[in-house]
């Protein structure tokens, strides 16, 4: 009888225990509008407070890079909607990666990580590439990840909050814990306050008159912006929570043509590098265009300095490069996409269409505590 | 050059094996210790981190699947011992000492593998360079020893670098990282690799006791110009041309170039 009751006892404190986690993760607040569902979140990663906390200071912590020299947020500056203002990205050595930091508002929401990965589509994946790839150098902890378990138990705050989203592992101090607590930080930003959200969500004067024009444009088949940049993040490879699909495009936007064979400068090749076909060279991922004002230079090399520049490039369907070893006729490429045609635009079409790609920055995105700088003393 | 220190080792090893046969059981088929060193050549010399005027920047790789033909041309499975270094099918061999030129590397050496088999007698041996399908597409950060080494893995390629090796000269280097690419899936589920990259060795008439396993580099690099002044790399991408002959003197098929047999790894006698 004993037995029985201490039996029903432990059944009932597990049944508890597991309805309280459950409860907890899918409480996780994540600050969306109605007409956003929800994030997919790895089912081995629930969101937690105290878990985006951690990462969030894990983010800003220049102890994660491998001589101190920088954080994630060297890359990812929040005020420019977690990009870094630069063509390519420099690591803690000084090496310049042959691509163009990506904005990390939304990414939740993104089917594939990445300029041109096929294979990541998991934050607590991609994590591990800055921390540890080698080419080139990131953060630079390659060969080094032990560090990153040691400080997470060796850094009282660490420790306590490590131990606290982790409960019931065994050893929580691990490199492992560390993304996980990244990809849950990363997944927590979402950005949905911009004016073109004020405008659908009924409020008609949040666009002005050249925005609402852009608008039009924008989503119009003459000049087909949004069969790429589609969707409510502006991007076709977007999924979420509620949906069963895989949504993922990579596209060549006639960048380059080098030699008139279609190739892309060897060291960015895009999703070919990847999958080794020759149908895949110089295919990128459309980028979120959310914040897409503040997050210049442009495309995957940042080759492109200003939107004016990018919408003349669309404008032509290719773009032409005269001299150099990159020289070559990005419009004659043969693996230029058909939605990269090329379109007329009417006097003030072009302003039109800058105007409605301003306003999808969100200003409290770029600012919002939540996401900000925790300032460890 | 390292004729003594093998020499040192042939009585040591002839004691355990004897010891270890006379404790098998007779009702099961008997399994005999074997181990075979690996070394790393330049023009027939054995090359340093700190050699002259061609060194080691690194030198690390998995080895797996090894076979042994037996002297009946009998074949067996070799048996890893597990440890740090090595689980059941797959070994990492790591020829740097992270000091000079391999500053960048590790400490620890692991240049004797080790294992048990039913030959009586070992008279070839082939193995992989590489980590099988099922285990390169296993979470890293889960995996045991010798796969929970992360310098060891690509993560934006979703598997393990099988080979690493570099060198330097002067103001010249040169370095591989060798692994499957092309893969399709995700990170999580990956399905196939196009280009597998894992390089098939067959090393006919070898003794453990009497030879050690060559790992010419300068076979690997024979057709890399290390006089250009330049560091030059091969991450085994497609678009990257300096990968074309270090794959080549890997077997490895690369842009127009089949598959042929490898000329990196042989029988130093």
């Amino acid at each position: 009888m004993k037995a029985m009751v201490a039996l029903l006892a432990a059944v009932v404190a597990i049944v508890f225990l597991l309805v309280w986690q459950t409860t907890r993760s899918s409480e996780f607040d994540w600050h969306l509008p109605t007409d956003i569902p929800p994030p997919l979140v790895p089912a081995n990663n629930p969101m937690t407070d105290v878990k985006v906390e951690l990462g969030r200071l894990l983010f800003y912590d220049t102890r994660l890079s491998g001589n101190v020299s920088m954080s994630c947020e060297s890359c990812h500056i929040q005020a420019l909607a977690f990009t870094d203002g630069k063509s390519q990205s420099v690591g803690s050595t000084g090496e310049i990666h042959p691509r163009s930091s990506m904005s990390l508002v939304n990414t939740a929401y993104a089917s594939r990580l990445t300029w041109a990965n096929p294979l990541l589509d998991r934050l607590e994946d991609q994590a591990l590439t800055p921390l540890l790839g080698e080419r080139p150098i990131e953060m630079g902890m390659g060969g080094r990840e032990a560090e990153i378990g040691a400080l997470l138990q060796s850094d009282e705050l660490y420790n306590e909050l490590t131990s606290a989203a982790f409960p019931g592992d065994e050893n929580p101090f691990s490199v492992l814990n560390a993304v996980r607590s990244l990809a849950a930080f990363v997944r927590s930003i979402n950005s949905y306050n911009s004016s073109y959200d004020r405008y659908l969500a009924g409020d008609s004067d949040a666009l002005t008159p050249a925005a609402e024009r852009g608008m039009q444009l924008f989503f119009s088949e003459r000049v087909e912006c949004f069969h790429c940049h589609g969707g409510f993040n502006f991007t076709d490879s977007t999924t979420h929570a509620n949906t069963n699909v895989d949504r993922v495009g990579f596209h060549n936007n006639g960048l380059y043509n080098l030699n008139e064979s279609g190739a892309y400068p060897a060291d960015n090749t895009g999703l070919y590098d990847m999958t080794g076909k020759a149908r895949d060279m110089g295919r990128f991922k459309a980028p979120s265009l959310r914040n897409i004002a503040v997050t210049g230079p442009y495309m995957h090399d940042g080759s492109i300095a200003t939107l004016q520049e990018v919408i003349e490039h669309y404008q032509r369907g290719g773009r032409l490069i005269e001299e150099g070893p990159n020289r070559g006729d990005g419009r004659l490429s043969p693996f230029r996409s058909e939605f990269v045609s090329g379109f007329e635009l009417e006097d003030g079409e072009a302003e039109d269409l800058l105007a409605f790609l301003s306003s999808l920055t969100d200003e409290s995105v770029l600012t919002n505590e939540r996401w900000s700088n925790p300032q460890r003393p | 050059m390292t004729r003594t220190m093998r020499l040192a080792r042939r009585p040591a090893n002839s004691l355990l094996l004897a010891t270890f046969l006379f404790v098998s059981s007779a009702c099961t088929e008997p399994r005999t210790p074997v181990e075979f060193e690996f070394v790393a050549t330049w023009n027939g010399e054995a090359i340093r981190c700190d050699s002259d005027p061609v060194r080691l920047s690194d030198l690390r790789f998995y080895v797996s699947n090894i076979v042994i033909t037996d002297l009946a041309g009998r074949e067996h499975d070799l048996a890893l011992t597990a440890n740090s270094w090595q689980q059941e099918n797959v070994a990492l061999v790591d020829l740097e000492n992270g000091e000079q030129a391999c500053r960048n590397g590790t400490k620890p050496v692991h240049a004797v593998v080790t294992g048990t088999s039913t030959a009586a007698e070992v008279g070839a041996v082939r193995f992989t360079v590489g980590v099988p399908f099922e285990q390169n597409h296993a979470n890293p950060l889960l995996a045991e020893a010798p796969l929970g080494d992360a310098a060891m893995h690509w993560h934006w390629r979703a598997g393990y670098k099988f080979l690493r090796a570099g060198i330097e000269t002067g103001t010249d280097s040169f370095w591989i990282h060798l692994g499957s690419t092309g893969c399709g899936g995700t990170v999580q589920n990956i399905s196939a690799c196009s280009s597998q990259n894992r390089v098939a060795v067959v090393l006919p008439e070898f003794s453990p006791d009497l030879n050690l396993v060559e790992l010419r580099l300068s076979e690997l690099f024979r057709d890399t110009d290390l006089n250009d002044g330049e560091r030059g790399d091969c991450s085994s991408g497609p678009a990257e041309a300096q990968c074309a002959a270090p794959f080549a003197a890997l077997g490895l098929a690369f842009g127009h170039a089949a598959i042929s047999s490898q000329s990196v790894f042989g029988v130093l006698r």
